[in-house]
């Protein structure tokens, strides 16, 4: 059997755009959703912000999906720019500050104002949103989002106090990245995306990349973005 | 810096009343008192024409009529943002910006959908305190204040803001481009660059090596840049501007065309692309090109009926003549009370009408094309009158070809491109020599204009010199030399009389009109110094 592709147009094409339609509707969808929630007086039902929370990471996984069809194609380019690492931050802080305004998750940052870092800031605080909400799904009531200067690269670092990577995330005997085995359904889509843009980080002989491990200061998951 | 959203007015664009709605409802919650609506592009400029907005946040994507990105462009063309205005664009992916990117008019920042209601206030605060900090450079530029400017931006760097260094540098290069100090753009560029590989920092540098001359150094810059950033826009932008001085037309349009691909709906390349296919016969894409221009135009600001004439044109050349009438029939109908379009219109019908052997029509039109240019003359556009003393020529009213020339020549006459488009054409249709001679007279009348004014200040007759000046001006708008001498004249009045502050801001705005036409940095720099020096006695 001759592998002519059936469609005229390739799948990916087609994934592409179809993806760009339910983005459109999900925007409308959380729209709507803001509406409903303001018809309500207060208290307004909490399962709003379980709302916002869904369909934030559905656009975030969209969001992936489209940058990394770009990539595959060539048709992307990172937009570096220096860019100071607290307005990241904030800016990660911003996107969650729905779900963290029910209280019982604390996300607390440590960021030194004047830090910067050369990176496409939008990219890297929609990763950093990705990881900072499994983060959210994962730990018992705490996550702590720092960024530092280790040697030649920037690392921002989410930790959590939940029960910690499965061993799948985490680096092997063999292999220094976590095995993402996307066929299992077990998707690790973000730890992907973050893994993939952040080796589109270059200066000179140095790129960036990523870490998984369980040495949390807070005893749980401890996750890790170098820049260079 | 918190920003106090009750005194600001917000202006929201979006075709969808859903989103609008939200948009208001998050703005209020914030303290926002003053939020006008618009659903559409139109609707949106009207409401700028009546209240100066501070913040605008617009939709890219707005259904029928303009986008985002033609209202920002009418927008700051009409004048109707003011300086310290915020403009926001909505757009549904980031990739978005890059495709996006006009040949000018960025706006402040983008905004991805969807957003929650800390995100937008996050954006709006963090354009507010940039804008205000930047807010003394923004204002002398806005007023064509560029040395002032500069001046400015090196207090800031002073300042040693660490995370304003790299903004208020990119701006310090930009603008010594502008003045056209391209040694110290370069310094800048290579410093930054020495730290770390930034792409806007490369362009930078390539384009500091166009300006300088380096053609070739900045091809390859610009082919590298395209290289690793197979979206940037810009960089093809400066490889077409590079390719064209170099005289290598085939390759502008080649590279043009692949950037035109990437981001269609510019109307800016688009139409440069038209021109450039027109020019090296390459009808199939010219014809496009114009053909998307047309389409675009109907909702930008730069929509114009050379685009109408320009298709026209090509269908002529390709033996389409009834194809080209029926162009010039909807330019009729689209520019109903445009002389320039009359007037385009009647030069095409009489070569149309002459290919197709109809004299009579062919002489019709040319008594309709005499008329307008008898009317509206000197209000029209160079290229344009060009075109009239051709077809003057042509049908042997070599009078009033000489004049339109003459005139031609002694208002552009620092305009290389423009000279030798003129020289060219009379080259080929009225033999050669002619508009050397032309050349030669206006010349002359220029240096002993400039020689009666110089001698008349040698004497000490400061008014006389004045004046002669004046009016030399006012005949020959953009010559370097006359304004030179214009601005050295009145720098020694106002030294050697009172200081006048009428005086001193005459003399800025010759600067700043010097700077204009493209009088070298070595020339005008040492002036505006003395020009500030004068200015800080008089108001220490």
């Amino acid at each position: 059997m001759s592998n002519t592709p059936i469609l005229a147009i390739g799948f990916p094409a087609i994934l592409a755009s179809s993806v760009h339609d339910i983005k459109n509707s999900l925007t409308t969808l959380r729209v709507l959703i803001g509406q409903l929630e303001n018809s309500h007086q207060d208290p307004k039902p909490t399962e709003f912000k379980q709302l916002e929370f869904e369909t934030n990471r559905m656009n975030n996984s969209l969001m992936q999906l489209l940058t990394l069809y770009k990539i595959d194609l060539s048709q992307f380019n990172l937009a570096i720019d220096e860019h100071s690492a607290a307005d990241i931050v904030e800016d990660v802080v911003a996107q969650q500050s729905t779900l963290l305004s029910l209280g019982n998750i604390q996300l607390i940052t440590q960021c030194d104002d004047d830090l910067l870092c050369y990176c496409d800031n939008t990219l890297i605080s929609n990763a950093l949103c990705t990881l900072v909400n499994n983060a959210q799904r994962y730990c018992k009531s705490k996550i702590l989002l720092s960024v530092s200067k280790e040697d030649d690269y920037i690392v921002f670092c989410i930790e959590d106090d939940g029960k910690g990577y499965p061993e799948n995330l985490m680096p092997s005997e063999h292999q220094q990245l976590p095995q993402i085995d996307l066929a299992n359904g077990n998707t690790g889509l973000g730890l992907f995306f973050t893994e993939t843009i952040a080796q589109l980080h270059v200066k000179g002989p140095n790129s960036g990349f990523i870490t998984t491990d369980n040495h949390s200061q807070l005893g749980g998951a401890r996750f890790k973005l170098y820049l260079p | 810096m918190a920003i106090n959203l009750a005194s600001k007015k917000i202006l929201v664009v979006d075709d969808q009343a859903i989103m609008r709605e939200t948009f208001k409802h998050i703005l209020g919650s914030f303290g926002a008192r003053f939020i006008v609506e618009a659903e559409s592009g139109i609707s949106a400029i009207t409401a700028m024409r009546i209240d100066r907005f501070d913040i605008v946040l617009c939709d890219y994507n707005l259904l029928r009529g303009k986008n985002g990105q033609q209202v920002l462009e009418e927008a700051k063309y009409l004048k109707l943002l003011p300086v310290h205005a915020i403009f926001i664009m909505v757009t549904c992916e980031q990739s978005q910006q890059m495709v996006l990117s006009a040949i000018d008019n960025k706006p402040d920042d983008y905004l991805i959908k969807p957003f929650n209601p800390q995100q937008l206030l996050s954006r709006i605060q963090r354009c507010h305190a940039r804008k205000q900090y930047l807010a003394g450079i923004e204002n002398e530029m806005d007023n064509g204040n560029l040395y002032q400017a500069i001046q400015c931006c090196k207090q800031l760097l002073q300042q040693n803001d660490k995370k304003m260094r790299l903004p208020l540098l990119k701006l310090h290069a930009e603008l010594a481009l502008k003045v056209g100090d391209f040694k110290t753009a370069e310094a800048i560029y290579q410093d930054i660059l020495e730290e770390r590989e930034l792409p806007w920092a490369r362009l930078g540098l390539g384009s500091t090596a166009f300006f300088l001359g380096y053609y070739d150094q900045a091809v390859k810059t610009f082919q590298a840049l395209i290289e690793q950033h197979p979206v940037m826009m810009e960089a093809y932008d400066w490889l077409v501007k590079t390719y064209e001085l170099m005289g290598n037309d085939e390759h502008a349009v080649s590279s043009l065309n692949s950037a035109v691909t990437l981001s269609p709906l510019s109307i800016l390349r688009q139409k440069k692309l038209a021109l450039l296919a027109e020019r090296t016969e390459n009808l199939p894409v010219a014809k496009k090109a114009y053909t998307a221009t047309i389409k675009l135009g109907k909702n930008s600001i730069h929509r114009s009926s050379s685009d109408y004439s320009g298709l026209a044109n090509i269908y002529l050349k390709s033996n389409a003549a009834n194809e080209a009438l029926k162009i010039l029939y909807e330019l009729n109908q689209q520019f109903r009370d445009d002389p320039e379009a009359k007037l385009r219109s009647a030069l095409l019908e009489i070569e149309i009408h002459q290919a197709k052997g109809n004299k009579t029509m062919a002489q019709q039109a040319y008594g309709k094309a005499f008329k307008l240019n008898e009317q509206f003359d000197k209000q029209l556009s160079k290229e344009l009158r060009l075109e009239m003393a051709k077809t003057f020529y042509l049908n042997g009213n070599n009078g009033i070809c000489d004049e339109i020339l003459n005139d031609l020549i002694k208002t552009n006459i620092d305009d290389n491109l423009f000279i030798k488009n003129i020289v060219t054409l009379c080259d080929t249709i009225i033999g050669e020599n002619y508009a050397e001679t032309l050349l030669q007279q206006i010349k002359k009348e220029l240096v002993d204009i400039n020689n009666k004014g110089v001698r008349l200040f040698q004497e000490g007759n400061i008014k006389g010199a004045l004046a002669v000046f004046e009016q030399a001006i006012i005949k020959i708008p953009d010559n370097q030399t006359i304004i030179l001498n214009m601005i050295k004249i009145i720098i020694h009045d106002i030294k050697t009389s009172k200081p006048d502050p009428e005086k001193i801001m005459s003399a800025q705005s010759y600067i700043n009109k010097a700077i204009q036409v493209g009088i070298s940095h070595n020339q005008i720099s040492g002036l505006q110094t003395e020009l500030n020096t004068i200015e800080y006695k008089t108001h220490p």
